[in-house]
């Protein structure tokens, strides 16, 4: 019976296409056009669970998760936690990889991310330890090679650090009746706690060509087939060096490894920096999902801060609206938006009230402020839709929401930065002084109407402090940008 | 025997089953592709397609599948073996195994997310993966997960919680409804429809004669709707492009 000649039938480059990859990179093109120390794009996703990520780096796609359990420590080191990385280059990722035993590759890459993890201390082995002696956490990390497109190192290990800086292990006290028994607590009773991670290290891999002349950075899978030798610099955004990896292949010259090394040094901070803005957006992302929990306390808030907002309004109006007649550029003044805001937003729920919203979107003529009190009731109705219209429109607007919601501070900045781009370039010095002091007299007003009027006086001041110093700070900084262009 | 409605923790009725998504042509290298996914459980599966030559106990008149199972994280075990089989015996009994004899195709299927009906999940990726590649097969097959609770009453699509809950449940896969255009009735034979034929059923746990005819009644229904999602979406995405990269 035939048995399956695997090994024969493996892919090999036609001479064609080799011959064209070396004269090309010879005049310093790629194939994908790319220039010789680009990068192709990452992009990094999380899974629904802890430390669960996907990354994908041009085409090359790599999977990681990171689980925990408690186990016995090693011998000659009990005070320390156990980190394991085990690598699985899957045959979905290309059709030479077999099942089974982990080849060569393989082992390679596991070790190269292991040494840049656990022997240069990245992860914090001893805040693992529950027992000295007896007890330990140990953290495994599964890498899942779904897509060989080249340079599976560097994706595998952003990959494993993304699931590292999002992994929670359960909180486990030492308790109960002898004082002996673990008790490990479950995450949705205790908060789980995150790992301690003390540095990045990023792998930075070259690859070598017409005898270590010729380098380029992220080799992809033909480039890989065509090398002469490579290199991979793991390297910190300190500037430490963490591993270098050099297995054979061609000779280069020392002042060509010194060169890599710090091309691999600026690479590195740029991935950090990327890495840490999707682990940022993820743990934004997963704190709003735990907050989410507790609407009822939100809109409690919300519903006091609206109601006192419009009391002081009612003795501003007339001053709001001669502003606005002499601001044009600004937009509309501030405090007239979140009253339209609550009254669009109680025409979402399809109140009387909704008319005058209406009437609003033509113009300030034709503004009639308070037909009817607005419940508390209602107002809480509304919480979402207030939160939703926020983001889309002005400035203003942006801002006075943010002081309903004191979660939101964060969305808060994100909006008004947004209003920084949208507002006029001619502004002046002047101009900014009298919109910070207009800005700054109603917010002190209301300052004074909420501490009056509720308890929550303590929140009203770190909203108003914070409020000031955004609305200086986009108010400022245009003008200045503009001076110096 | 009216059945009771059944509360279940995610708010489904007993007959909904949760949001399905799938997507072809994800992996670059592999020769099809694809990802389906049934609320939390994520199964991506990938076809290399016919390699000369068989396995030593493999048929070589036929055309051979060997599946590859990859557990989210572990090594693989007993559990991964059974699932290898009977995914093995289900897609061969879907290709079509006599055009390219002496050949073996390979199925690698991973693990991205486990939240319930897992196998069936698989079968439906490899099926799409499958014709995402391009390998002949007679119809698609399409897999659902049904359960019968304590009430004696069946609730399709059953979430991991609710499977430890269950006093037993049966996966079933059945073939792809056709579209005809011959006169209904006239594919049937011994009054039975021919497409009700099914392909593979596994159960786990005991369950009352009845009840699990109940099952593959109401199985048969959700297949209906799956099957037609699956259609939409292969009709929907654009023919990939023929010639990939080995």
């Amino acid at each position: 019976m035939p048995i399956m000649e695997h090994k024969s039938m493996a892919w090999r480059m036609s001479v064609n296409e080799r011959k064209f990859i070396e004269t090309a990179l010879a005049s310093d093109l790629r194939v994908d056009g790319r220039r010789p120390f680009d990068y192709r794009r990452l992009n990094i996703k999380f899974g629904r669970e802890d430390g669960c990520s996907e990354v994908q780096l041009g085409e090359t796609h790599v999977m990681a998760y990171v689980t925990s359990e408690l186990v016995q420590p090693y011998r000659d080191r009990p005070n320390e936690g156990i980190l394991a990385i085990f690598t699985d280059f899957s045959p979905m990722a290309d059709p030479s990889f077999e099942a089974g035993r982990p080849g060569e590759s393989a082992i390679e890459l596991g070790r190269v991310i292991d040494r840049g993890l656990r022997e240069s201390r990245a992860v914090d082995m001893e805040s693992l330890c529950v027992v000295a002696g007896k007890l330990v956490w140990s953290i495994q990390v599964d890498l899942h090679i779904i897509d060989n497109g080249g340079n599976l190192v560097d994706a595998a290990n952003v990959a494993a650090l993304a699931a590292l800086l999002t992994f929670q292990r359960p909180e486990c006290t030492v308790g109960g009746d002898n004082g002996q028994d673990i008790i490990i607590h479950d995450p949705k009773v205790v908060e789980p706690l995150p790992l301690v991670i003390h540095h990045l290290p990023i792998s930075v891999t070259f690859a070598f060509y017409n005898k270590g002349d010729i380098m380029v950075i992220d080799p992809t899978h033909k480039e890989e087939s065509v090398m002469g030798g490579k290199m991979t610099a793991t390297i910190n955004s300190n500037g430490d060096v963490c591993a270098i990896q050099k297995a054979g292949g061609e000779g280069v010259m020392p002042s060509v490894v010194m060169q890599c090394i710090r091309i691999a040094s600026v690479k590195a901070a740029d991935i950090t920096s990327k890495l840490k803005n999707a682990v940022e957006v993820y743990n934004t992302e997963r704190a709003l999902r735990k907050v989410k929990r507790h609407p009822s306390k939100m809109a409690h808030q919300v519903s006091v801060a609206d109601i006192t907002l419009e009391d002081k309004q009612v003795k501003d109006l007339p001053r709001h609206q001669a502003k606005m007649a002499c601001q044009p550029y600004i937009g509309s003044s501030q405090d007239d938006e979140p009253k339209v805001d609550t009254r669009t937003s109680t025409n979402a729920d399809g109140n009387s009230s909704g008319t005058h919203a209406d009437a609003f979107v033509g113009g300030p003529s034709k503004w009639d402020p308070y037909p009817l009190r607005v419940g508390t009731s209602q107002v809480l109705g509304t919480l979402t839709v207030v939160k939703e219209e926020q983001v889309v429109s002005d400035d203003h607007r942006a801002v006075e929401c943010s002081l309903d919601h004191t979660t939101t501070s964060s969305s808060g900045t994100v909006s008004v930065s947004d209003a920084m781009q949208k507002s006029n370039t001619s502004k002046s010095l002047k101009d900014a002084v009298k919109c910070l002091l207009e800005f700054f007299l109603p917010v002190t007003m209301d300052f004074w109407m909420t501490s009056v009027a509720t308890e929550y006086w303590h929140f009203a001041v770190v909203k108003v402090i914070v409020l000031c110093a955004i609305r200086c700070l986009c108010q400022w900084l245009p003008s200045k940008l503009m001076k110096a262009l | 025997m009216a059945p009771m409605e059944v509360d279940r923790a995610d708010g489904r009725t007993s007959n909904q089953l949760r949001p399905l998504s799938c997507t072809r042509n994800v992996l670059h290298r592999a020769h099809g592709s694809a990802r389906w996914s049934q609320g939390d459980t994520i199964v991506l599966a990938a076809v290399f397609g016919p390699k000369a030559g068989t396995k030593k106990e493999e048929n070589p008149e036929k055309a051979s599948i060997e599946v590859i199972w990859k557990p989210k994280t572990g090594l693989i075990g007993k559990v991964e073996k059974e699932y290898e089989m009977i995914l093995k015996r289900t897609l061969q009994s879907v290709c079509l195994l006599t055009i390219h004899p002496n050949t073996t195709t390979s199925v690698i299927v991973q693990v991205v997310g486990d939240d319930g009906a897992l196998l069936p999940c698989a079968i439906n990726a490899s099926c799409a993966a499958l014709a995402d590649a391009g390998i002949p097969l007679k119809y698609l097959a399409v897999a659902i997960c049904c359960g019968l609770t304590g009430s004696r009453s069946v609730i399709l699509d059953p979430t991991k919680i609710e499977e430890k809950k269950i006093l037993a449940f049966a996966y079933l896969v059945f073939p792809n409804s056709p579209i005809s255009v011959l006169p209904k009735g006239s594919l049937t034979e011994d009054s039975e429809p021919i497409e009700a034929g099914i392909i593979t059923s596994v159960t786990h746990g005991a369950m009352p004669v009845v009840d699990y005819f109940n099952c593959l009644d109401r199985g048969y229904a959700a297949c209906a709707k799956i099957s037609e999602f699956l259609r939409r979406s292969m009709e929907s995405q654009a023919p990939s492009d023929l010639t990939k990269t080995t």
